[in-house]
């Protein structure tokens, strides 16, 4: 995409607002967001429950519509675009890692890792997958399905898919939500390694404050507005 | 790269058995369709193949005048082969004595099927020219003789028949027949112009050639020449067949109906499970042409893999179920392919159909449920589900029996039932809104569970309503036809008949029976008569009618006519009473229909030369299929007893026993004048007849009944997750072990007691239709299954979601939890 130059912002969020219909009456979850974020940069967005993280973060990652205002992904508006067009653009530019993990649960290690690159068309799917499983420690649970390893490994082969397309965004829901310390420090680790070898750029909505330092910006959220910016 | 991820996922879940319950119905739909339409055709060519050996042929022309040389160039033209019978009158000489027989002339090709028996135990085709072959009886009356003289020639006495292959059933047949060859008639010199003949044309080709003839040929009939087949209505086993071939076609119809119900609920499930799946693909940005691509592709696999195996099991079906048929009839080998391309079809077109609906929901789930766990997509409307399904089920239902009638009855249940499932899904709705969590009491909570899964309910009471319907409507109708039959046809139906008995014989043949133990009839008089008058108007004939004489219809042969003080056993009245008062008939219902009889008329016969008039007081209906003997019409014994008579009776004995041999001929050398004839064999062959229709009406029930587990089990895996969380709460706030296990109990009997309930009002609806507009049998109300059904129907249920759940329900709170 020619628009995705280096001066423009990985994320520009202007006076993002979310509403919807309650049986009570209109219930407002955004109220006039405006962030950027650059190229490389990792944020963390953190909260008490029901301030409105995962909301935004299904905004940014195109995968819901404002009521209002506008989210430009890689220089990308995405008001303007339909639901086969913000695919097109999800596969291009975006990955995801989520508390629950998300693997298909009939699919091995190594299937679930292939299965966003052969979406994506990538010619040899399988060996990058099997080296993205050896760079997450799990070349050893290729035919493993997901049932058969533990929360850490299962987090682990989602990170391995995540970054199997080096995507230039990678969003990550509560990533250490559902692990231990011990698991959930390990996937940190990764997270990081390999976003700042891959070069991308991260968002992470989370409540553990740890994760959140590890960020280099961490954006407080309340009651659907963004109350506080700290800079590591 | 889309068809290997259908391809792996396939695989993947076939291997972790995710794709049981919907391979299993498509499975069982196919098998059913084709295993039973491979086992109903073979059974059915074959009771036809028996049942034609009756006619000595496929179908038949009687006609009283030779049928035009076209015709009969038509049916060679068209493949068909056949036979021409000459039949007549005529006094035949031996010496000084002589006698009327049945002369039977034949064409070098008959018998087109079954063979001439003679009493030697050969079975002969043909008798030489210049020779006759002769029923038993003739050779007694003559005194054995060498020849006889037919018209102006002299044949040969060759060989004596016991049966002829067409010789049908009539006991009253009084001329013994005479069989000779056709080209032999000429030489008699008894047909001139004006003789009374009967032409009889057979005719044996495949069924598609058969029906271009009869195409071709029934309208080119005169009134008076009859096109018939074995199930005009003339033999015994016409009305058997019939009934079988339909109720063989409604329960292979109402096996698909639930094995379609099975698919659309494991459809369902399937589509459910996938939600998720999809969600991640779209946020991982797969196109939705991609998308539908993989799923359809995923089901296409299922499917196939489902008619694949449904096949196999149809063929399996069919070879085992041949082990048990006997030779004959496993001989027939019915076409492979109408079975395979049937259940090639069911499966595609079912797994299509009922997938349309929850596959459309499943493509528009949003990818924003990666996040929002409880997402669904946007209901698309519920109507267009039902209308596919109904459509489905019609197209299936007609393509299969081909019987408009049979597919809307099945249909129209249908719509019965949902009506009442949404009223009942409607009050649990409205009665759930006020329901909570209420651990105090089992039955409470198990009620409050009931209402607050209403919608969830009202899909299960599809499938478990359905599936009780279809068992109750199966297992009553296949009840009242084999009653119907037993009726007809006891154990110990009559297989010999005795005709020519003397008046001066009854008594000491009575005592006879009654001293060695036979279980025989009445003895009844035969009078010949022929009628004369209705009312006292002249009858005439059809045809005499059509040429423009005047007079009213009646029936102009010689009939048998019998009288008696109380009507047979057998004979039902319908109309009038019968007190064997002076001048009295009993007119059997067809014939007094036929005629235009009504009770109070008068009818005049001429017997001896002497008119006889009798009023008409009742209307009665007779089985003719139950092998005694039966009479059009039956008179008060004032009426005929003056005329001369001889009797006919029948009995039964059982032919495996030697010393029963040893009875007939005891019997034949005490009353030397009387006739015996022997029909244990036909009797048998009916009765055989009837017992592989049973065996088939058995086989059907246990796929309607696997059929149903199938349903049943698909039920109790949908919303389990739900009934998870539910316990882990319930647990969580205390309730005990007894309480859960004890309200779930309660809560699957209530469901299955409703079940129950719904499914005896649509079967008790479908019976009346199916009897009164298919079947023709007598309805009445089922009154025990109104507390049976509700009963089994909860303890089924119950049982079933007890075994579902069992696991549920003994883990404990964290584990419930942790899972949930």
């Amino acid at each position: 995409m020619s628009e995705s130059v280096e001066n423009k912002p990985a994320i520009k969020v202007v006076n993002l607002e979310k509403s919807v219909k309650t049986q009570e009456g209109l219930l407002t979850i955004l109220k006039g967001i405006d962030l950027e974020v650059k190229h490389g940069e990792s944020i963390a967005i953190v909260g008490p429950s029901g301030a409105g993280k995962s909301s935004l973060l299904g905004l940014l990652a195109a995968l819901d519509n404002p009521t209002s205002g506008e989210v430009f992904l890689d220089g990308v508006g995405l008001s303007k675009l339909d639901e086969e067009q913000k695919a097109a653009l999800r596969k291009e530019k975006v990955s995801f890692i989520f508390q629950s993990f998300m693997l298909v649960d009939t699919l091995t290690a190594l299937e679930n890792v292939m299965l966003p690159a052969e979406l994506a068309g990538v010619a040899n799917a399988k060996e990058k997958s099997l080296a993205m499983l050896e760079k997450v420690g799990l070349s050893h649970r290729l035919n493993h399905l997901p049932k058969q390893l533990s929360g850490g490994e299962q987090q682990r082969v989602a990170i391995a898919r995540a970054f199997i397309c080096e995507p230039k965004v990678l969003f990550a829901d509560e990533p250490t939500g559902n692990l231990d310390e011990a698991n959930g420090s390990k996937v940190e680790q990764m997270l990081f390694e390999l976003n700042q070898e891959s070069d991308t750029t991260l968002v992470i909505v989370t409540h553990d404050m740890d994760l959140a330092r590890k960020c280099q910006r961490q954006l407080t959220m309340y009651d659907g507005s963004l109350v506080e910016e700290k800079v590591a | 790269m889309e068809l290997n991820l259908a391809w792996r996922l396939f695989k993947r879940e076939l291997l972790q058995g995710q794709l049981v319950l919907i391979l299993l119905a498509i499975t069982l739909a196919v098998l059913s369709v084709s295993g039973l339409s491979r086992v109903s055709e073979r059974l059915q060519t074959a009771i036809s193949g028996e049942a034609s050996k009756f006619i000595a042929a496929d179908r038949i022309i009687d006609s009283p005048e030779k049928l035009p040389p076209e015709i009969l160039q038509k049916s060679t033209e068209l493949g068909l082969k056949y036979a021409t019978n000459l039949e007549f009158n005529s006094m035949v000489y031996s010496g000084d004595e002589l006698q009327l027989v049945e002369v039977k002339a034949v064409s070098d090709t008959y018998p087109l099927k079954g063979n001439i028996e003679l009493t030697t135990g050969e079975t002969h085709q043909l008798p030489p020219l210049g020779s006759v072959w002769y029923e038993t009886r003739l050779a007694g009356l003559l005194g054995n003789p060498k020849q006889i003289e037919v018209g102006v020639t002299t044949f040969k006495m060759d060989k004596a028949i016991s049966r002829l292959p067409d010789a049908g059933f009539n006991p009253f047949a009084s001329s013994p027949v005479v069989l000779m060859r056709m080209e032999d008639v000429a030489k008699t010199q008894i047909v001139q112009p004006g003789s009374r003949l009967d032409y009889r044309y057979q005719f044996t080709g495949s069924p598609s050639q058969l029906k271009e003839f009869e195409d071709y040929v029934t309208p080119k009939l005169l009134t008076t020449q009859r096109w018939r087949d074995v199930e005009s209505g003339d033999s015994p086993i016409a009305g058997a067949i019939k009934r079988a071939e339909r109720f063989l076609l409604l329960a292979s119809l109402l096996g698909i109906a639930l094995a379609c119900t099975a698919i659309g609920i494991a459809a369902q499930r399937y589509c459910q499970r996938h939600y998720d799946v999809v969600a991640m693909l779209k946020t991982f940005g797969s196109s939705a042409k991609q998308i539908r691509f993989i799923f359809t592709f995923h089901l296409l696999f299922v499917s196939v893999l489902g008619v694949i195996l449904g096949l196999l099991g149809g063929w399996v079906l069919d070879i085992g179920l041949t082990q048990f048929l006997p030779e004959n009839i496993a001989a027939y080998d019915p076409s492979i392919w109408r079975p395979v391309i049937l259940g090639v079809v069911t499966g595609l077109l079912s797994a299509f159909m009922f997938s349309v609906y929850p596959l459309m929901r499943l493509l528009k789930i949003p990818p924003l449920r990666v996040l929002q766990r409880q997402l669904e997509s946007h209901t698309i409307g519920q109507w267009f589900n039902i209308v596919l399904s109904l459509l489905a089920l019609g197209l299936l239902g007609y393509l299969y029996s081909k019987s408009l009638t049979l597919t809307l009855i099945v249909m129209v249940s249908v719509v019965m039932l949902a009506a009442l499932l949404l009223v009942v899904g409607f009050v649990m709705i409205r009665l759930g809104h006020s329901s909570g969590l209420k651990i105090s009491n089992p039955v409470q909570l198990a009620f409050a569970g009931l209402m607050r899964r209403a919608k969830q309910n009202a899909v299960q009471l599809v499938g478990f309503s359905s599936a009780l319907v279809l068992l109750l409507i199966i297992f009553a109708l296949r009840q009242d036809l084999l009653n119907e039959w037993q009726q007809q046809l006891p154990k110990e139906a009559p297989n010999y008949f005795l005709v020519n008995i003397a008046p001066e014989d009854s008594k000491p043949l009575e005592s006879f029976f009654a001293e060695k133990g036979v279980k025989a009839t009445d003895i009844y008089p035969v009078v010949r008569g022929r009628m004369s008058a209705i009312d006292g108007e002249k009858v005439v004939t059809r045809k005499q009618q059509e040429a423009g004489e005047e007079g009213r219809l009646g029936i102009t042969r010689e009939l048998n006519l019998t009288w008696r003080e109380s009507l047979p056993p057998n004979n039902e009245i319908l109309s009038g009473e019968f007190n064997g008062q002076a001048n009295e008939v009993s007119v059997e219902s067809e014939v007094a229909e036929r005629l235009n009889l009504k009770l109070g008329d008068t009818v005049t016969f001429m017997i001896e030369n002497q008119p006889v008039t009798a009023k008409v007081t009742s209307l009665r209906k007779v089985h003719w299929e139950t092998l005694q003997p039966n009479f059009y019409f039956i008179f008060s014994k004032q009426a005929l007893g003056t005329f001369d008579y001889t009797s006919i009776a029948s009995f039964y004995l059982d032919q495996t026993k030697n010393s029963n041999n040893e009875l007939i001929i005891q019997l034949i050398k005490q009353f030397p004048t009387v006739s015996i004839i022997d029909v244990g064999a036909m009797v048998g062959q009916l009765r055989e007849i009837i017992d592989q229709v049973s065996l088939s009406l058995t086989l059907v029930l246990v796929l309607v009944v696997l059929a149903s587990a199938l349903v049943l089990l698909a039920q109790t895996e949908a919303g389990m997750a739900s009934r998870r969380r539910e316990l882990a709460v319930l647990r969580t706030f205390g309730g005990s072990g007894w309480l859960l296990r004890l309200s779930t109990f309660f809560e699957f009997a209530l469901l299955g007691a409703i079940s129950g309930l719904l499914a005896v009002c649509v079967t008790e609806f479908a019976l009346y239709l199916f009897k009164t507009q298919v079947f023709e049998l007598t309805t009445y109300m089922h009154w025990n299954w109104w507390w049976l059904a509700p009963l089994s129907g909860a303890a089924i249920v119950a049982s079933l979601g007890l075994w579902r759940c069992w696991h549920l329900l003994t883990q404990s709170c964290s584990n419930l939890l942790k899972e949930g």
